[in-house]
């Protein structure tokens, strides 16, 4: 792949076309090129991956986009994200915030937390996807590994969701709840029972867990 | 209770070669890609029935598989607490069923609400009363205001105290599927439950191929007890199988037959029924949708394919993704039980009630649904070729240009001559006005009223109660104490 001929306006529209199509090899490669012509990585971030995934992410609201194209712009949004997320560490520039997600113990649906998932990676976040069946263990340890910020629990029974709530409270037993955001959904959980188990935000869709998390974030910056 | 019997034409879809071709997909499904079971004790049955295990994934090759299929009978009869009520499952009989699953409810007066135990007993009831539901069904709303542990006895104390038709079992551990044989033993005794089934239950296979621990805990359980069982894949295609019908039928074939044979594997000839639960998402949103073209194309086909391996068929149900008995639920819901009737699906769970893609039993949706019910079952009874039917006399009697209302052949059979759906309006415009200028959802909302406030309980032998409330009782002191496992 050759950009040399791009002026530097060109390659960031480039990116973002190539963001929208999903093109992970090109958009991981006009990463790497805006690099090497010296732009920041928070530059490359904001004026080519962010900028490209604005789009996708009103596309997809308003219906324009359907699931599987938005599922190839988060993969090349990742792609380009690993390289710059290093990048970003060492300049000391802002996170966008590690997430964990998984689905609770004895439960195995997974079709919405995996939007989730795709959803938070489409928006730059670093998201660690536990998959089904997590007991409080399972969670614990992860966030000892991967020292996220924000925890995503998902369940879709009722007789799942109050395991919610045996999490939360494991978070609290280790002295880690404080400093963890923890978002809770699935569609038979409500508002009312988020709050009720103790978890700082109910999301209704992916799109809501995409600003909650985003919010948050910023929040926590300016703190 | 009247028992409806599909007399028409059966609706084959796909041709001799086509059924040939979806069961060559599924035998290659099943040979090259095998279907993972989360459960040590049902891969080691399997293995030492002869299927190739690797790992948590089991593969099966056609004749294994077929010879296992071919011990489950085509036919069977659930018992019901009302012999009168019993219920055959395959054949030409069909066997309506209300809704399943729903953490809420909703109605005209109350909106929507997280379902509690007095919800679960009043779906019961109704389903009790309509003469068009031949079935109590399973969790007509998960009552959510019991606790998690012990809501599997409430739930079937109430199917056995408020209704006397027959009901499902629990699937949510296999501790919850011993409980639920043992009821049924009481109510029935545990002999008879072994020649006829008392207990019909809902495994789902957690498509794609992949069936989860407590599915497989609950599967030995029954199948060691003779209890019937609906193995279910559930595929909302797109998400959970492929984008297209045929592919999508064939993984589901090849599921509900592998979960088929280790029932048999388990104990030979146990009821089972082969469940199609097919429908599509969204690929704008993810959201699941029901009612689509392609589900009902989907619903003949795996209905074929049932047929075909001589088993007893579950599909269909009043599915719509609407949140309020609307146009969008009425017209949904009968774009799929039409194709579910002349499918001959032989049970059909979510027949009434269901509302917002499986979220919500909906009251007023419940008896609407009933009314279509009633239709069909006029539907499918078929055409009466008697002289009895082809009235000669009457047409003896009227002179041309005439009118029928009179004849002694109109006398004999105006009552029941053709359906009058109770919650429709036949009225004129000006006495539709002069009503009240009522529609459908405030007619169903007084419907609902007028059911629930005119309900008797069937009776119940005392002894058999007081022995079941012993049973609840011992049961929820000894849960209490168990450590609690989610
Ligand atoms: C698909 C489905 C399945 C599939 C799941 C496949 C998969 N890989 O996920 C299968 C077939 C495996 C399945 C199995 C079962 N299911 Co199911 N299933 C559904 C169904 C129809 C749709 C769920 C879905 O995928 N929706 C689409 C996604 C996009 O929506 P979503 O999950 O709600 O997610 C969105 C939001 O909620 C939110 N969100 C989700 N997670 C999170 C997490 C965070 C952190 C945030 C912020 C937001 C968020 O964002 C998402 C995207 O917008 C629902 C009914 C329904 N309408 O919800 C029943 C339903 C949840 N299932 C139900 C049942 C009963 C079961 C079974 C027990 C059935 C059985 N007898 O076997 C088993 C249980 C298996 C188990 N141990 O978990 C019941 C549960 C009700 C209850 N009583 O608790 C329901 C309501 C249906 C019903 N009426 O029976 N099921």
């Amino acid at each position: 792949m050759d950009f040399s001929d791009l002026s530097d306006e060109d390659l960031w529209l480039q990116m973002q076309d190539d963001l929208y199509d999903g093109m992970k090899e090109e958009v991981a490669a006009e990463t790497r090129e805006a690099l090497t012509r010296g732009f920041s990585p928070q530059e490359v971030l904001g004026q080519g991956l962010v900028a490209g995934m604005d789009i996708v992410g009103v596309d997809f609201r308003d219906g324009v986009l359907f699931v599987p194209e938005v599922l190839m712009a988060a993969n090349a949004m990742k792609a380009g994200m690993e390289i710059l997320r290093p990048l970003l560490a060492e300049t000391g520039a802002e996170r966008i915030g590690t997430m964990i997600i998984g689905t609770v113990k004895g439960d195995i649906h997974d079709i919405g937390k995996n939007l989730v998932a795709m959803m938070m990676e489409g928006a730059g976040f670093e998201v660690i996807n536990l998959g089904i069946n997590n007991d409080a263990d399972k969670f614990l340890e992860a966030i000892k590994t991967h020292q996220p910020d924000i925890i995503g629990m998902s369940a879709l029974l009722t007789t799942t969701m109050p395991y919610m709530k045996v999490v939360i409270d494991a978070l609290g037993e280790e002295g880690l709840r404080d400093t963890l955001y923890v978002m809770v959904g699935g569609a038979p959980v409500t508002e009312t029972f988020a709050k009720a188990v103790g978890a700082d935000a109910y999301g209704r869709d992916a799109a809501v867990a995409v600003e909650l998390a985003k919010a948050y974030m910023a929040k926590r910056r300016a703190a | 209770m009247q028992p409806i019997t599909y007399n028409l034409p059966v609706y084959d879809l796909l041709t001799v070669e086509g059924v040939a071709r979806v069961h060559n997909m599924s035998m290659r499904i099943l040979r090259e890609l095998g279907i993972d079971f989360y459960d040590d004790e049902a891969r080691d049955i399997l293995r030492a029935h002869g299927a190739d295990v690797r790992g948590d994934t089991v593969f099966f090759d056609e004749e294994l598989l077929l010879k296992y299929v071919g011990m489950a009978p085509s036919q069977f009869t659930q018992l019901a607490r009302n012999p009168q009520n019993n219920v055959n499952i395959g054949g030409n009989n069909m066997v309506f069923a209300p809704v399943y699953g729903c953490p809420f409810v909703q109605d005209r007066d109350g909106g929507r609400r997280e379902a509690t135990l007095r919800d679960f007993q009043n779906f019961v009831k109704l389903a009790y009363m309509s003469p068009y539901i031949h079935h109590s069904g399973g969790t007509v709303v998960e009552p959510t205001d019991e606790p998690v542990a012990t809501r599997h006895l409430d739930m079937l104390l109430s199917h056995i105290t408020y209704s006397d038709k027959a009901f499902m079992g629990s699937v949510t551990s296999g501790n919850n599927a011993a409980d639920s044989v043992a009821i049924a033993e009481i109510v029935f005794g545990a002999e008879r439950i072994r020649e006829h089934p008392a207990l019909l239950s809902l495994i789902n296979v957690s498509s794609p191929r992949r069936f989860d621990d407590r599915m497989l805990a609950c599967i030995k359980v029954y199948a060691r007890a003779r209890q019937a069982m609906i193995i279910t894949p559930f595929i909302l295609a797109g998400a959970m199988g492929p984008t297209s019908v045929a592919g999508t039928v064939a993984q589901l074939n090849a599921e509900a037959l592998a979960g088929i044979a280790l029932c048999q594997m388990i104990n030979p000839g146990t009821p089972v029924v082969y469940g199609s639960f097919l429908s599509t998402i969204d690929l704008q949103s993810g959201a699941p949708t029901f009612g689509t073209p392609e589900s009902q194309t989907a619903l003949y086909i795996s209905a074929q394919m049932a047929r075909h391996y001589n088993l007893p068929f579950r599909g269909g149900g009043a599915f719509s993704s609407s949140k309020q008995p609307d146009a969008q639920a009425g017209y949904e819901s009968v774009m799929v039980m039409i194709p579910t009737v002349m499918a001959r699906t032989n049970f059909v769970l979510h027949a009434a009630g269901w509302l917002e893609n499986g979220l919500v039993s909906g009251y007023e949706k419940f008896v609407l649904d009933c009314e279509i019910l009633g239709m069909l079952h006029t539907w499918a009874r078929g055409v009466d070729l008697s002289d009895e039917a082809f009235a000669m006399d009457a047409f003896a009697e009227v002179p041309p240009g005439g009118h029928f209302l009179g004849t002694a052949h109109t006398m004999r059979h105006f009552r029941d001559a053709f359906y009058r759906a109770e919650l429709f309006d036949y009225n004129s415009a000006e006495q539709w006005e002069l009503n009240g200028g009522h529609d459908t959802y405030d007619r169903a909302s007084a419907r609902v009223k007028q059911l629930l406030a005119s309900y008797e309980a069937p009776a119940l032998d005392a002894g058999v109660a007081q022995r079941l409330h012993e049973f609840v009782a011992q049961r929820k002191a000894a849960i209490a104490v168990e450590p609690r496992d989610f």
